[in-house]
């Protein structure tokens, strides 16, 4: 039974999800749940996903919805134990996942000097929540501070394609 | 053309045409072969349908579970918590490492491990500075980002020597590795062994950089040291090597075994059959690290001696040089201040030739030329003993007179002294006689120098330290190589004289990074005393020829030759052919 800690409180847990595209292998989804301070708690990575070229024609532009949100982000959700407070993404079509669980998903990207339309920052990160998602944007903003305190909000991207990159050469 | 059927067409003929006569020409059969008729059919099979599947197959998901870090309970009864005397600065990471020009240093799994899962575990981790600062760690200097990347070698290693150049901050990586194993809990009981002279600077150190840690220092009697020992609940325990050599049994009888054994000074092991080697061998641990800038002082068997603590079997003396460095490479790590850092104040070298005084000449000569007639009389029955008290003899003449106590070099110590003194500066000065030290103590109490060597207590040499740093009047401290050149932080110390020479330029290197160490404020000037035409300049020349022993092993590349004097080396001093030359000739 998946155990829900207090959303923002020490015991918190934060979901980071993402693709890492192979040009050898295929399409590799990753999907790391920390602690509030960052340290791992559960690691779930999927096989590589291959498109083949009539999916792409014939799902045109909705391909990458369907393949990051309900393919690779929905099966790796899933898989997982915890219930994070909020589930982040680095990409954008990862947003797709929201119809697919029950977490709040929202999506992270560098400030880098841009201005975005919706949204909020968070130390150097931008943080856009999905559209649809019921979840008080206040609320969530006030979780990532607190996780921000302790971790930039980009960083567990890296080290979750960098375990994709040693899972390729194993 | 008329109705009737293509093949009832008649030939024509020149009469019928009335035009003659004519040469009527056989046309031959002009009868037009009928054409095939061609079938179209109307109705046939349906066209194949190519079946496009769009649906994709939801992917394999592998999953990795780490346990959560362990809490580390606080002691019931610390049995000595050790703080630094002095307020040290304090750097606190206040804000999460945020920028992506922030430097991130990543803990990489060790080659050695194999399983993917635990490489995951290292792979996963947050970058080092994140984990201080989520961990709330404060540091009373910032690292150097040379020194983050050695906390982040040692880590995950269960083997591993840290070879760093002395001066670069050893001990404080392996105490801040040290702490982080402890925050997470993967380490509970982490055993300190160091020479007896540099217990305290351990503690010291260890209250600077980790002063959460609760360190028992083994020391006393037996019994006190038997209940030190079975003390739970502290995570660090510090001991000589002298201790850990006599409580051997004690420990294997309390059955005692340790998270994360780690040496300092760790060439004291370099020779296997010494009985500090089996005694830090026979200890039961998870993790062995060494601590040595030195770890090749003689020959590549220095190293083998030392790995069969960090690894047993990983290498043997049979190897190549460099299949030996290619099997350690990654279990050591080794920087040099020159690579690291840059901005470090330079170190000044310089080789102050000096003359003999015309007495300290004829000693000299006297000396000499009675000892090499003496050995060449002796012939075979010359051992390498009677060589080495030769030099040693006119070694001492070097630097004293023994008939009339005169001493250029001292001439020359004093006239630099007046500078150093002068300008408000302190001055290190090494000899490899205790003798030395005291008659040099005699001749520079102007300059308020102090004597450090093996022969004080180690309460009084912790004292001289402190009045040395914190009294201006004492400008020079004198200091025996055996007991001064490891260890010791003395970095505010601007001069560094040898007023004689080590019979290793590693050892000698050891002394010079006393002073040109990290926090030296300004550059360190190295003054080496070498007499002239005598057997100071022989060794110099020897010892120059084989300066870089270490590196070629660690470097992986090159026949190594011998780093410090050997016996052939000491019969060549004299024009002498070694023992067995002679016998076999």
């Amino acid at each position: 039974m998946q155990q829900q800690a207090e959303p923002g409180g020490d015991g918190a847990v934060f979901g980071f999800l993402t693709a890492v595209d192979s040009p050898l292998h295929g399409l590799f989804g990753g999907y790391l749940v920390v602690d509030a301070v960052g340290r791992p708690l559960e690691f779930h990575c999927t096989a590589p996903v291959k498109v083949s070229r009539a999916q792409q024609i014939l799902y045109g532009s909705t391909l990458h919805s369907h393949l990051h949100g309900q393919q690779i982000g929905g099966a790796l959700l899933a898989e997982s134990k915890a219930s994070p407070t909020i589930v982040l993404t680095d990409h954008d079509a990862m947003l797709h996942v929201r119809p697919h669980t029950k977490l709040p998903v929202a999506l992270v990207r560098p400030l880098d000097g841009e201005s975005f339309a919706a949204g909020f920052a968070v130390g150097e990160s931008h943080v856009t929540t999905h559209a649809g998602d019921p979840t008080n944007e206040a609320a969530i903003r006030d979780w990532l501070a607190t996780l921000a305190q302790a971790v930039d909000l980009r960083e567990p991207f890296e080290r979750i394609r960098a375990a994709i990159e040693e899972a390729q050469r194993h | 053309m008329n109705d009737k059927p293509v093949n009832a067409v008649r030939s024509i003929r020149g009469a019928d045409l009335a035009i003659g006569p004519c040469r009527v020409l056989p046309w031959g059969d002009l009868r037009i072969p009928r054409p095939p008729a061609l079938r179209l059919p109307v109705a046939g099979a349906l066209p194949a349908v190519i079946r496009v599947d769009l649906g994709f197959t939801r992917p394999k998901v592998t999953s990795y579970r780490f346990a959560p870090p362990a809490q580390v309970a606080a002691p019931a009864a610390p049995p000595r918590v050790l703080r630094p005397a002095e307020p040290a600065e304090v750097a606190t990471v206040d804000a999460a490492p945020q920028s992506a020009a922030v430097r991130r240093t990543r803990i990489a799994p060790p080659r050695d491990v194999v399983k993917l899962s635990e490489k995951f575990f290292y792979l996963l981790q947050p970058d080092l500075e994140t984990m201080l600062h989520a961990g709330k760690l404060e540091f009373p200097r910032q690292p150097f980002p040379f020194q983050f990347d050695g906390m982040a070698f040692l880590m995950p290693r269960h083997s591993a020597v840290l070879a760093d150049e002395m001066g670069l901050g050893k001990s404080m990586q392996a105490i801040s590795s040290i702490r982080l194993l402890v925050r997470s809990g993967e380490a509970r009981r982490v055993l300190v062994v160091c020479p007896k002279g540099l217990v305290s600077n351990w503690a010291r150190e260890l209250a600077d950089w980790a002063p959460e840690l609760v360190v028992a220092v083994i020391e006393g009697d037996q019994p006190r040291r038997r209940w030190q020992w079975s003390l739970p609940d502290v995570p660090v325990k510090l001991a000589n090597y002298e201790v850990l050599v006599r409580d051997r049994d004690l420990v294997a009888e309390l059955g005692l075994s340790f998270d994360l054994v780690v040496l300092d000074e760790a060439q004291r092991i370099k020779n296997r059959a010494s009985q500090t080697n089996q005694s830090v061998r026979s200890l039961d641990r998870r993790r062995s690290w060494a601590l040595t800038g030195t770890p090749i002082e003689n020959s590549a068997d220095d190293l083998v001696g030392l790995f069969e603590f960090v690894a047993p079997g990983q290498i043997s003396e049979r190897m190549t040089p460099k299949a030996m460095g290619t099997a350690v490479s990654d279990h050591i790590l080794r920087r040099t201040k020159d690579k690291v850092l840059k901005d470090m104040p330079p170190r000044l070298n310089r080789d102050e030739r000096i003359e003999l005084t015309a007495e300290q000449r004829e000693t000299y000569r006297r000396a000499e030329e009675e000892g090499v007639l003496r050995l060449a009389d002796m012939g075979r029955e010359a051992t390498i003993q009677h060589v080495f008290e030769l030099v040693l003899r006119l070694k001492q003449i070097c630097n004293f007179d023994t008939a009339t106590g005169e001493s250029a070099k001292l001439e020359c110590l004093q006239a630099e002294l007046e500078e150093v003194q002068a300008s408000g500066r302190k001055a290190l000065v090494f000899s490899q006689w205790v003798e030395t030290l005291g008659r040099l103590e005699g001749s520079l109490k102007r300059f308020g120098a102090l004597q450090y060597h093996g022969g004080m207590s180690t309460v009084a040499r912790d004292q001289t330290i402190q009045r040395f740093k914190n009294e201006k009047k004492h400008s020079v401290l004198l200091l025996s190589y055996g007991a001064g050149a490891v260890g010791l932080n003395l970095q505010f110390s601007q001069y560094v004289f040898l007023f004689d020479r080590w019979w290793n330029p590693a050892v000698e290197d050891q002394a010079i990074n006393r002073a040109h160490r990290i926090g030296a404020a300004g550059a360190v000037t190295v003054t080496r005393f070498l007499s002239v035409d005598t057997i100071e300049e022989r060794i110099d020349e020897v010892l120059r020829r084989k300066r870089d022993l270490s590196e070629t092993i660690l470097s992986q590349a090159g026949e190594p030759a011998s780093a410090g004097l050997t016996a052939d080396d000491l019969f060549a001093l004299f024009k002498l052919a070694p023992p067995r030359q002679r016998a076999a000739a």
